[in-house]
């Protein structure tokens, strides 16, 4: 961005300095995206169908799982596809944690360190997920920070693939392709949409505050950035295990809603969907996470009914396995191809309000 | 002894497999910096129309071994028209995204179009058919994927010396610019790359599907995973690192089914790109690559 | 030969060359001179078709050619020497030469080119079958001189072909390409060494921060020391 914001920021201390306008603005900002985001889960929690609140809650945890997709990859433009496995270790670990000492008995008895003994409430099993992704977050960040660009995309492709084969292959902990089931179903709609404006309120700080700042700056124009002093590795490294540690929130409020947890849901599948979700919103913008997923859930949802054969004016409609997978290809391929910024662009909800109100004016 | 022989055997035969594939992956990115997501499903486009033509009683094997190639190659060569021409200035990452859509796509037409159940290609399934030598055994499929492998590589050496768009493709994955100075086609070379990758592909998939005796919708995902890691074994877009690579992972592979015990079958996709990441990190350009070679694209 | 009418090219928000025209006669040798930045390469680029033009029109042989793309333009006689050279450094001598003649159908044609001009420029011959990152920097420069040629240019167009070269390599480079004009060939060269390019120029245009400050011939800009001055800056003249 402003070269003399890098300019001034050569020491680790300056990273972290706080800018009080600015910063009230972007907690506005995201205040404002957390309303909007927030309001269509209220009004369905009110007045929707207990099947329309099942599909609202799929769409939150796929949001928060987005949210933390745009923390990394939005500031520092690599794509990456290990997200969900960051999802799954935010699962396992509330699973492992919170589900009861006798039930782990009998799904894990051979678990190592004598962990089917323990059992701890339910927030604290939480903060345990959450801190262990992103310790695990850290460990494979020191690695990863050291890539950039494609090479890096490669990485999180290998990460995924490896965080899969340990959770499909250590059965003593995991289950392996078994489910782990048992969890206390405690999260709900409401801790959903609590969760998710918390998260996005966090993402826009992230993206406005100085590492933010500099992360994009150094993503369009790295060479400069370094001539600057900003160490981009370090940058990188924060917001890849802030959007890991999202990530494992999600899981832990999934693992919270349904109960069991298994291994497929945080593979290839679930890592296109959300992805797809993030570009078509536009990258590089919170509001662009919470459009994308909305969209996306909207567009899934009607898709999935032709794909089941529904009755049509009478007429039994043929079965349509596919349809929807097909259309999020086709989605990402339209998408790329007119429009690679994704509908919102870089831009915010507020910004987009502020643009509008000025031209009201002129 | 004979243990060794026949596994080494099977180590080439499935490292000439995942060099074929990663050869296709890397002409294709050294030209024009694309990472081909995509790529795997060309396996699932040849194993479905060999899989139609045996519905439709065409199931002979000298019927439907050229359709298939024939086929992938026009399949490569309509998506880089469709899909990959619109995103070729655009940054590597749009790319990349792209091609995770068209192999979406793929996945779900073959779903949608036929089923998701597996099905078998029973003409194909005969390669795999063994052979006693001595008191070896063997496959027909091992000595016809070393052997096609090896024949594909010469012809792809010679074509990349002797012809003009040979050497063109070679200059482009230098310098493409200067390459259109020339008064040669973009749109011509990078053309000819995609058929090639496919006529490449096309191969592995009969081979593939040979081994494995049946198809599936998501059959591609492992294979391209698998040719991702030969390309950065050997250096993201090296051609001779392609080959090698795809050498070391059948290697590496054969070797982790002798050394792990059962009990670990499962992590060997894991080990296998453990060992990929410690070598991204250890040496970003692979075991062979050079810097200057890469044109630079990856970073 | 060449007709360029007031054309502009930009980069995003930035404009590179502002309304600039100017005309090439069969024959001739036009140097194009000016600073470093000045929107010397951005013209050649344009007239090339490597860069959309924003206004204004090229014509090449009373023909416009704007919306040709940089192959077509090729094809029809025109042909860049590309500032720095970009020879193929993965690629033998030989084939550097095979590729500079891509656009060509006539084998025949393209056989006599190759021994001509490997006659007129030995070295070549001596380095043909090691890679092109292999040659020295003067040995380069001629390798992408004859690789342009090898398209068989009615108009040669060549950017700072003196760049980097020592001054006994930039004397052979220019008396060679005196020596093609005999030929017949016609030749736009860009240089910020004006003094050389002026020795054999026919006519001299001078672009400076995109606008065109001069155009006269060469003779008159070589005997007046002020215009030298003005416009190539000081130590020069
Ligand atoms: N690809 C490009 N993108 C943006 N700006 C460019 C690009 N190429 C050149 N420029 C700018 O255009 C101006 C003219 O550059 P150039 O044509 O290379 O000048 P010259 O060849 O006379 O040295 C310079 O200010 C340069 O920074
Ligand atoms: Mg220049």
């Amino acid at each position: 961005m402003s070269a003399p914001a890098l300019d001034r920021a050569p020491g680790r201390r300056r990273l972290w300095h706080i800018d009080g306008a600015r910063t009230l603005r972007s907690l506005r900002g995201g205040m404002i995206i957390a309303v909007f985001a927030v309001t269509f889960g209220l009004l369905i929690m009110l007045f929707g169908e207990p099947y329309q609140v099942r599909l609202a809650v799929a769409a939150y945890v796929n949001l928060i799982i987005v949210i933390g997709l745009q923390i990394f990859m939005g500031n520092s433009n690599v794509a990456n596809l290990s997200h969900s496995g960051f999802v799954g270790v935010g699962a396992y670990i509330t699973a492992i944690f919170a589900a009861p000492a006798m039930i782990k008995q009998t799904l894990i008895p051979n678990a190592p360190w004598g962990i089917d003994e323990v059992q701890l409430g339910v927030v604290a099993a939480f903060i345990v997920a959450v801190g262990i992704t992103g310790l695990v977050a850290l460990l494979t960040g020191l690695v990863l920070v050291r890539l950039s660009g494609i090479a890096a995309t490669i990485l999180t492709l290998a990460i995924l693939v490896i965080f899969h084969g340990i959770f499909v292959n250590w059965v003593d902990l995991f289950r392996g392709t078994q489910a782990f089931y048992g969890i206390p179903k405690v999260a709900g709609i409401k801790t959903m949409l609590v969760a998710t404006a918390v998260v996005i309120v966090i993402a826009r700080l992230f993206k406005d505050s100085r590492i933010g700042v500099q992360l994009r700056a150094s993503a369009t124009n790295m060479l400069a950035a370094e001539a600057m002093g900003v160490n981009i590795r370090a940058l990188r490294l924060i917001a890849w295990v802030l959007g890991g540690m999202v990530c494992g929130v999600a899981g832990s409020l999934y693992a919270y809603y349904i109960g069991t947890v298994n291994a497929r849901a945080f593979f290839f599948h679930a890592a296109f969907l959300t992805l797809s979700m993030h570009i078509l919103g536009g990258m590089r913008s919170v509001t662009g996470a919470v459009i994308g997923v909305a969209l996306i859930s909207v567009t899934m949802e009607l898709v999935r009914l032709a794909e089941s054969g529904p009755v049509i004016l009478g007429v039994q409609m043929p079965e349509l396995l596919g349809l929807s997978g097909l259309m999020l290809g086709v989605i990402i391929v339209l998408v790329m191809c007119l429009r690679p910024d994704g509908l919102m662009g870089g831009l915010e909800l507020d910004e987009v309000i502020r643009r509008y109100v000025k031209r009201g004016r002129n | 002894m004979q243990y060794v022989v026949e596994q080494a055997l099977n180590a080439l035969s499935i490292g000439a497999e995942y060099s074929l594939l990663a050869l296709g992956l890397a002409i294709v990115f050294s030209i024009m910096g694309l990472v081909n997501f995509a790529h795997g499903e060309m396996i699932g486009v040849g194993g479905y129309i060999m899989y139609a033509m045996t519905l439709f009683g065409m199931g002979e094997l000298w019927m439907i071994l050229p359709v298939c190639l024939l086929t992938v190659v026009i399949t490569a060569v309509v998506l880089e028209r469709v899909a990959f021409r619109p995103v070729r200035q655009a940054p590597a990452t749009t790319g990349l995204l792209t091609a995770f859509g068209v192999s979406i796509i793929l996945q779900n037409v073959f779903l949608l179009g036929v089923s998701p159940r597996p099905k078998t290609v029973p003409a194909v399934s005969v390669l795999n058919t063994t052979v006693d030598i001595g008191s070896y055994t063997f496959t027909i499929l091992q000595f016809l994927e070393a052997g096609v492998t090896a024949i594909a590589i010469v012809l792809l050496v010679i074509f990349m010396k002797r012809t003009k768009v040979g050497l063109a493709m070679r200059a482009a994955a230098y310098d493409f610019t200067t390459v259109r100075l020339m008064g040669m086609r973009a749109n011509r070379v990078i053309a000819t790359a995609f058929a090639i990758s496919g006529f490449l592909a096309g191969i592995a998939a009969i081979f593939f599907i040979a081994r494995r005796g049946a198809i599936d919708p998501f059959m591609g995902l492992v294979p391209v995973l698998k040719a991702f890691v030969a390309c950065v074994l050997g250096g993201f877009g090296s051609l001779p690192g392609a080959v090698v690579g795809g050498l070391v992972l059948g290697i590496l592979e054969v070797v982790l089914i002798i050394v792990l015990p059962d009990v670990m079958a499962g992590m060997r996709d894991a080990a296998v790109f453990f060992i990929v990441g410690a070598i991204l990190v250890w040496r970003p350009q692979g075991l062979l690559g050079k810097k200057t070679e890469l044109g630079d694209k990856t970073a | 030969m060449l007709e360029v009418d007031s054309i502009s090219v930009n980069y995003g928000p930035v404009r590179a060359v502002h309304s600039v025209s100017l005309t090439v006669e069969e024959g001739e040798i036009v140097a194009l001179l000016g600073p470093n930045g000045a929107g010397k390469t951005s013209l050649l680029s344009a007239i090339i078709g490597l860069v959309p033009v924003a206004e204004g029109t090229i014509s090449f042989q009373g023909q416009n050619i704007n919306r040709l793309d940089t192959e077509s333009r090729v094809e029809r006689g025109l042909s860049v020497t590309p500032e720095g050279r970009h020879i193929f450094a993965n690629l033998t001598v030989e084939e550097n030469l095979i590729l500079g003649a891509a656009s060509r159908r006539d084998k025949d044609g393209i056989a006599r080119d190759l021994e001509t001009y490997l006659d007129m420029f030995p070295i070549l011959r001596e380095r043909y079958t090691q890679s092109g990152g292999s040659l020295s920097g003067g040995e380069q420069q001629m390798l992408a001189v004859v690789r342009s040629l090898m398209s068989g240019p009615k108009l040669l167009m060549l950017d700072e072909p003196s760049l980097g070269l020592a001054p006994r390599i930039v004397d052979q480079i220019f008396k060679l390409i005196s020596g093609l004009r005999d030929r017949g060939l016609t030749i736009l060269v860009v240089e910020q060494n004006a003094q050389e390019a002026l020795k054999f120029a026919d006519r001299a245009y001078i672009l400076s921060t995109g606008n065109l400050e001069f155009s006269g011939t060469a003779e008159e800009l070589r005997t007046s020391a002020d215009l030298m001055k003005a416009y190539i800056g000081e130590g020069v003249a």
